[in-house]
């Protein structure tokens, strides 16, 4: 009875994992696509204070009609254009943890289906290759859980930038890159090598 | 078997997870991940079941993610679980939520669209179990939104249930994380007694544009948005503002005076304008109350000089003009120097209202002291009404010091004899010797007054009771005198040749009467500077008046104050300081300020009180005057107008002792010395005629001293010998003359 449950819970299990480690990857890439964005948007800003700074009508520069708000505008329509880029990464980012939270709500799915034939023995089970389904699970939300976190506070730094609050604009690259938890990085990778000979084994 | 509670893992935090032995679980029946409630002392908290990694038994770390209110300001620490606390409950998929959230900045809450924030929330609520009325923390996202607190769920048959993606949130309300703390924390409330009106005053300003927005708006008048607290200090001025904010579930912001002065120019003025800010932003969650204690240090009269408190009073004076009819918060200002104050700030439209709460009286202190016992073991012998007898003067602080005082007088009485501990009539007796009213400590009237009894003066059984029942009476049977139309005299005047026991009466009388006593001299008063004088006997009676009913005692007024008729100098000192005492006594310097208690007429009520509470208000009532006795030898001097009814309405005349007084005197005086049998004192007192009772003291004292000299230092008793050699060798102090000129009262 609990054999064949246990398999396509194990299989289930082996293919959220290999998802996650693709997923990573996408992830750490769109992260890096993103830094970059963040420090024009922090430099548009200062160009931005600088230019509210100035008299123009003080510089050589006056002869030219309307000259602050074009550049105003100028500076504006950047901004708009890196948002938009902004934009896409959070999308795929999106995509990302929705593959993710999925995978493993299915996973849990799953198990919840056949609880009543799996004991707690069976699940706490251990071997040398293949660590419990409990743990196993278990890491699986904690990824999970890794990944909405992170999402939803770059989503909260975003959302939360205004056009006419410079200064929480110029301090964004910084808050940005503060978001970043390599421990916690490091642990979703350290569980993909505990369950490396797990995977290869089938 | 118990579980041991360990504090929760790091990396398990914001998963829910409750980890324990898998044998447990087994035992109560969970799987992976289900659902379970764990009662702790003081709260509950909704878990997910799930086994420990290293699956040893006896362990649980829980998750505090859905709890109870109370776990979040307290969470449960080192306690050992019993395992029946454990119990699976069912979550079924909700429908909906109806939820309020807490956000950490006002920022937030302004500038976020709302979509955005249930955006959001959605994201965060999805996953986790939730328990009705129960707070999910969210701390472990690092945004801006804390807590949800679950108002309702939907299905309501379930207590509990499970938020999916499909599940609808609905906001109810957004609050910061300051305001919903200091609503957590003002559940428990600070013990007040006798300011009841006051404070229901405060509390229908505060409730009055919350309650009914639309009677006022529509009305179209402005709530009245500032108080001055005025009275003494340790009334309680700041204990009340913090009780009816803590009543009310307003939030509170208190500015001191020295937190906000700066050294920089325009620092304080900029602290002020934040403090504000604070409230403002406060005041947008719920009602508020912006504290300023101590406001004569924050806003003292303005100067001519361009000193840096003016700017900060300007300051604060146009802030709190600048306040609009949306801003909805209460200024509170707390002072015991109202006329230290800018005057521009006691104005309506700035402080609207000034609240006087003076020293308290009957009534209120026996209201604090049974407040202040309540949480003593007092011994039911203790009478509180006779203790706030005795307390005349006493302010609230003065009386939480003498509680303070009896208790540890009866922790070291204890502690010698491990008897049960209470706090009995004979600690307070100890205490109230060593606490004195704080609002005498400083002035120049106050003098020791060891207790006397009418039975220590010898003789002058009429002086006596003229006496008593010009004091005495009036203080013990107030509805006596009411009934019969009576009031108070106002004053005494006892007058008499010296040595005949004036001062010593006027003792006892204050000491068989409870009330303050304060005495004056004239080096007390005199002082080189031109209106000193005046300036001191005023606030001398001021201060009288603020520790009523009590007695102000002026020995030898004929010295302190000349009569107008007779001086050689019509501007003396002498002359001023009479007017000052005339008006005084009529009541024209009655000041607002000195008044104690809150304002009380008696009335003919229809509720039946019982006997013992009517005298008490009736006490209250009549006896709020200050009663001026004095003495002098020369009534003579005294000016025609002092001694008029309604000033000094008893004039006594207190007589040199006839035959009889002599006797008993002598009794007195001969109490503690050895007197051989032989001695008679009927013949002494026959033979000393114009002695006065200060004369017959001395007498004895004479005779005693020459007993020593005749029998070396071994006398042991005085004979009547010594009493006759030594009436031998004095000669009375009075005279026959002098007598006659008191004869004819001075009136």
């Amino acid at each position: 009875m609990s054999k064949p449950a246990i398999l396509s819970l194990h299989q289930a299990l082996m293919k959220s994992f290999q998802s996650i480690e693709n997923n990573q990857k996408v992830w750490g890439n769109v992260l890096a696509d993103c830094s970059p964005l963040m420090v024009s948007l922090a430099n548009l800003a200062e160009q931005s204070r600088a230019l509210s700074n100035v008299q123009i009508s003080n510089t050589p520069l006056r002869d030219f009609p309307d000259l602050e708000a074009r550049l105003h505008f100028k500076i504006l329509q950047a901004t708009d254009t890196v948002l938009v880029k902004l934009n896409e990464k959070m999308s795929s980012l999106q995509s990302v943890r929705d593959t993710i939270s999925n995978q493993v709500s299915a996973v849990v799915q799953l198990y919840e289906q056949s609880a009543d034939c799996l004991d707690l023995l069976t699940v706490t089970e251990r071997s040398a290759t293949a660590p419990s389904v409990s743990d196993m699970l278990e890491w699986l939300q904690d990824a999970e859980r890794h990944y909405r976190q992170q999402f939803l506070r770059r989503k909260t730094l975003l959302q939360t930038l205004r056009a006419d609050d410079l200064s929480l604009l110029e301090s964004a690259p910084k808050r940005w890159k503060s978001l970043e938890s390599p421990s916690a990085e490091e642990h979703i990778s350290d569980t993909l090598c505990k369950v490396s000979f797990f995977i290869e084994s089938q | 078997m118990s579980l041991r509670l360990l504090s929760v893992d790091p990396s398990d935090q914001g998963s829910q997870r409750c980890r324990m032995g898998p044998g447990l679980m087994s035992a109560l029946g969970l799987s992976l991940g289900s659902p379970l409630l764990v009662s702790v002392p003081g709260g509950s908290c909704l878990c997910t079941a799930w086994p420990r990694p290293d699956l040893a038994e006896g362990f649980l770390q829980m998750d505090l993610k859905c709890s109870s209110l109370s776990l979040i300001s307290h969470p449960p620490t080192h306690l050992n679980l019993d395992p029946g606390k454990l119990t699976p409950v069912p979550c079924p998929k909700l429908k909906g939520v109806k939820i309020t959230l807490v956000v950490q900045s006002v920022d937030f809450k302004k500038h976020t669209p709302p979509r955005l924030v249930h955006e959001l929330v959605k994201d965060m609520l999805r996953g986790v179990f939730v328990h009705n009325k129960y707070v999910i923390n969210l701390e472990d996202f690092d945004v801006d939104i804390r807590y949800v607190v679950i108002e309702s769920i939907n299905p309501d048959s379930a207590s509990s249930g499970f938020i999916t993606s499909k599940t609808g949130v609905e906001i109810a309300g957004i609050q910061t994380v300051r305001h919903y703390r200091s609503q957590l924390q003002d559940q428990q409330t600070v013990p007040l007694g006798g300011l009841e009106e006051v404070s229901a005053s405060l509390r229908e300003m505060l409730q009055l544009p919350l309650l009914y927005p639309g009677s006022l708006s529509s009305l179209g008048v402005s709530c009245p948005r500032g108080v001055l607290l005025v009275g003494p200090p340790g009334v309680g001025k700041t204990l009340l503002v913090r009780r009816v904010v803590g009543e009310v579930g307003a939030s509170l912001v208190v500015v001191r005076g020295p937190e906000v002065v700066g050294s920089r120019p325009g620092e304080s003025e900029e602290k002020l304008r934040a403090v504000f800010e604070r409230a403002r932003y406060a005041a947008e969650e719920g009602p508020c109350v912006l504290f300023l204690d101590e406001l004569d240090s924050l806003c003292p009269r303005r100067t001519g000089s361009s000193a840096p408190e003016n700017r900060l009073v300007a300051q604060l004076l146009t802030l709190m003009d600048g306040m609009n009819q949306s801003d909805r918060f209460l200024i509170v200002g707390a002072t015991n120097r109202p006329d230290s104050l800018d005057p521009a700030l006691r104005r309506p439209g700035r402080f609207d209202r000034e609240v006087i709460i003076g020293a308290p009286t009957l009534q209120q202190r026996k209201a604090i002291l049974s407040v202040l016992c309540a949480r003593m073991p007092v011994c039911p012998s203790v009478d509180m009404a006779e203790l706030a007898q005795r307390t005349t003067g006493y302010v609230g602080a003065d009386l939480s010091a003498l509680c303070r005082e009896a208790a540890m007088h009866a922790i070291r009485e204890n502690s010698k004899s491990s008897g049960e501990q209470a706090v009995g009539m004979k600690h307070f007796q100890e205490a109230l010797k060593a606490v004195r009213p704080s609002c005498l400590r400083s002035s120049l009237g106050r003098t020791e007054l060891p207790p006397l009894s009418w039975d220590q003066i010898g003789g002058l059984d009429e002086v006596k009771l003229k006496l008593r029942q010009s004091i005495e009476w009036p203080m013990l049977y107030p509805e006596a005198f009411v009934r019969l139309g009576l009031c108070q005299p106002r004053g005494v005047l006892l007058y008499g040749p010296p040595g005949c026991a004036k001062t010593t009466l006027v003792k006892a009388a204050a000491s068989s009467s409870h009330c303050a006593f304060l005495s004056v001299s004239g080096a007390d008063l005199y002082s080189p500077y031109v209106g000193d004088s005046e300036k001191a006997l005023a606030q001398l009676f001021r201060e009288a008046r603020a520790c009523a009913p009590c007695i102000l005692f002026l020995d030898e007024i004929d010295s302190l104050i000349g009569s107008r008729s007779n001086s050689q100098t019509p501007n003396s000192v002498q002359t001023r300081l009479l007017s000052v005492l005339l008006n005084e006594m009529d009541g024209i310097g009655l000041k607002t300020l000195d008044r104690s208690g809150t304002e009380k007429i008696l009335q003919a009520e229809g509720v039946e009180e019982s006997r013992t509470q009517k005298q008490l208000d009736c006490q209250e009532v009549c006896n709020k005057d200050v009663m001026v006795v004095a003495a002098t030898n020369r009534p003579d001097c005294l000016d025609s107008a002092l001694l008029r009814p309604g000033r000094l309405d008893h004039i006594i005349y207190v007589p040199p002792p006839d035959q009889q007084a002599r006797l008993c005197i002598l009794k007195m005086c001969t109490k503690s010395m050895p007197v051989a049998a032989d001695v008679c004192l009927e013949e002494l007192a026959a033979e000393t005629e114009l002695y006065s009772g200060a004369d017959l003291e001395n007498l004895c004292k004479e005779a005693a001293l020459l007993a020593l000299q005749e029998e070396n230092m071994e006398a042991s008793a005085i004979k009547h010998t010594y009493f006759l050699r030594s009436l031998s060798k004095m000669s009375p102090s009075l005279t026959a003359q002098q007598i006659q000129t008191y004869q004819k009262p001075p009136r």
